[in-house]
């Protein structure tokens, strides 16, 4: 493509220092020191790229495994194995092109170091394979986001002299950065993805809405249920508003009594709780429609399969040792089964 | 590290301004060389800008500048990048007379440095810097870096030429260029560039 890189194949997979892992600093004090160990490095919007470099990918045919994974991070628009680039003895080295930069950043924040097939993986960005265009709207869509945040503020927050209170109000209020995105800049911090959420029960929507629009505290007296009350937040107060950020950053929630948080905890006990009131009912329905005594449990294990000895004698033998083994596990427990198998339904 | 204390604002505050007075206060070269990376890298958050403001760090990274230790130099060209983007700080920036200061880091042997401050005069770029910002100096380092070997040096150049300048300038720029490049770097009583070509600037004109 590039007629400088046609004329000069040997400085084609160029090693730049910014592709280097430099070494982490272990003289931070205390105050400074972060979850992980880290390299004293600046970030800048140049340093940053869809374009990601995965080296130390182990060369035993794992390319599609290894874009699979890179793909939870956002979409991939093209990917290559870097043949030229210098790798380390039977390991490969990969450029993975994302759609967005914020992808490329959660990816690389995500894939970074971790293990891989018996390779530990370095992952960098390499903005030298940006085009000219790639650059430019890199740097317009960067610089949009952060208008946005400036006026986002400015709208919102009439201007105080009171510092505090313009600091809380001012976080309160960052913008609503899922559109843009640009989301992801905040959590250079965070080191762990987000869980999905927890499969929600039809009882629960229920409860939801019963309280949807009420921040207070559970029957329990908690605030730490699990519904998303995404929904609820325009009734609240503005300045109380969860941005999609904070809840990005999952720790940093705040639960004052007289804010919503938006993902909300549900304690176990109370999901247990659930499921066992929805469990009597539904033995209680099975009960009155089927007419018969035993509870239902669920799909019925298949029948022994009928053995064949290929003898008469046999086969009557056979189906004499079944029936009587099955009187005897049938006599001591013809109750005891009903209750004994209700709890054991609710782990 | 946001989480060490709680998430609210007066406590990041606060913690800025713990980093801050640690950077005056130190006398460890190391310990100042951390500390500004810090704040370098709390200045790409959107949500730290106001209190980067107040607690004057635009001025502490245009200090930097004028150092010698080139991580200093570095990381506070790289914090500018960061804050530069935000419209008051912008503001704060050009009023400081930070558009000499920055463009003195275009002639940084180190890309990265160079990188950010070519970021840091585009988002410096307003009706009335334009002119200062597109001086036929710039303008002649731009096109230089246009034809760097290092494709990032290049194409942020190419994009400060085809969004900041006008299509004459660039022009009459390259003509000059041509000029010049045969003898040496500019005309007398001109800025001069101590461009290091062995390194990474060739010239191909």
């Amino acid at each position: 493509v590039d007629g400088h890189v046609a004329v000069h194949p040997h400085r084609k997979y160029e090693v730049y220092k910014h592709h280097e892992q430099r070494k982490v600093c272990i003289s931070r004090p205390k105050y400074r020191e972060g979850r992980k160990a880290k390299a004293v490095k600046v970030y800048t919007i140049n340093l940053e790229s869809r374009y990601l470099m995965v080296q130390g990918v182990p060369a035993i045919g794992v390319m599609t495994e290894l874009i699979q994974l890179c793909a939870l991070y956002g979409v991939v628009e093209e990917y290559r194995p870097l043949d030229e680039y210098p790798a380390e003895d039977f390991t490969e080295v990969y450029l993975v092109k994302f759609q967005k930069l914020t992808s490329a950043r959660a990816a690389k924040r995500h894939i970074d170091e971790k293990s891989f097939y018996g390779g530990v993986l370095h992952v960098c960005y390499v903005p030298e394979y940006e085009t000219v265009e790639d650059t430019r709207l890199k740097l317009q869509d960067r610089r949009r986001y952060i208008m946005r945040a400036a006026q986002n503020k400015a709208n919102e927050e009439p201007t105080t002299s009171n510092t505090a209170e313009k600091i809380i109000s001012r976080h309160d209020q960052m913008p609503n950065n899922d559109d843009t995105g640009e989301t992801s800049n905040i959590s250079h911090y965070s080191s762990f993805p987000l869980l999905p959420l927890p499969p929600q029960e039809h009882y629960y929507h229920g409860y939801k809405n019963q309280y949807g629009t009420i921040p207070t505290e559970d029957k329990m007296g908690t605030l730490h249920n699990a519904t998303i009350c995404t929904k609820q937040q325009p009734v609240q107060s503005l300045s109380f508003s969860q941005t999609s950020s904070e809840r990005e950053r999952g720790t940093e929630h705040r639960l004052t009594p007289n804010q919503a948080p938006a993902v909300r905890f549900v304690p176990r006990t109370t999901h247990l709780e659930n499921r066992k009131r929805k469990m009597e009912e539904a033995a209680e329905h099975s009960l009155t429609v089927s007419g018969k005594n035993e509870p239902l449990i669920g799909p019925k294990l298949p029948e022994p399969p009928k053995l064949d000895m290929d003898d008469e004698s046999l086969n009557t033998t056979v189906s004499l040792i079944r029936n009587a083994m099955k009187q005897v596990e049938a006599v001591p427990d013809v109750k005891p089964v009903e209750k004994k198998m209700k709890p054991r339904r609710r782990i | 590290m946001w989480r060490k204390g709680s998430s609210e604002g007066s406590d990041r505050f606060e913690y800025l301004q713990t980093l801050v007075t640690e950077f005056q206060d130190t006398d460890s070269e190391e310990a100042k060389e951390q500390v500004l990376a810090n704040l370098a890298n709390f200045a790409y958050d959107p949500k730290n800008m106001e209190y980067l403001r107040t607690l004057q760090v635009t001025d502490l990274f245009l200090d930097m500048l004028t150092e010698e230790n080139e991580n200093f130099v570095e990381f506070g060209m790289g914090g500018l990048c960061n804050l530069s983007m935000d419209p008051e700080c912008k503001d704060i920036i050009l009023q400081s007379g930070g558009i000499s200061l920055v463009t003195n880091c275009l002639s940084s042997r180190r890309e990265e440095t160079v990188l950010s401050a070519i970021t840091t005069l585009m988002n410096l770029t307003t009706p009335s810097s334009r002119s200062e910002i597109t001086d036929p100096a710039i303008l002649q380092c731009m096109l230089r870096f246009s034809l760097s070997e290092s494709p990032r040096l290049r194409n942020l150049a190419t994009v400060f030429l085809q969004d900041c300048c006008s299509e004459e300038q660039v022009q009459i720029q390259s003509e000059a260029e041509k000029c010049w490049s045969v003898g040496q770097r500019g005309p007398a009583g001109q800025f001069t560039w101590k461009i290091r070509e062995e390194t990474i600037f060739p010239i191909k004109c």
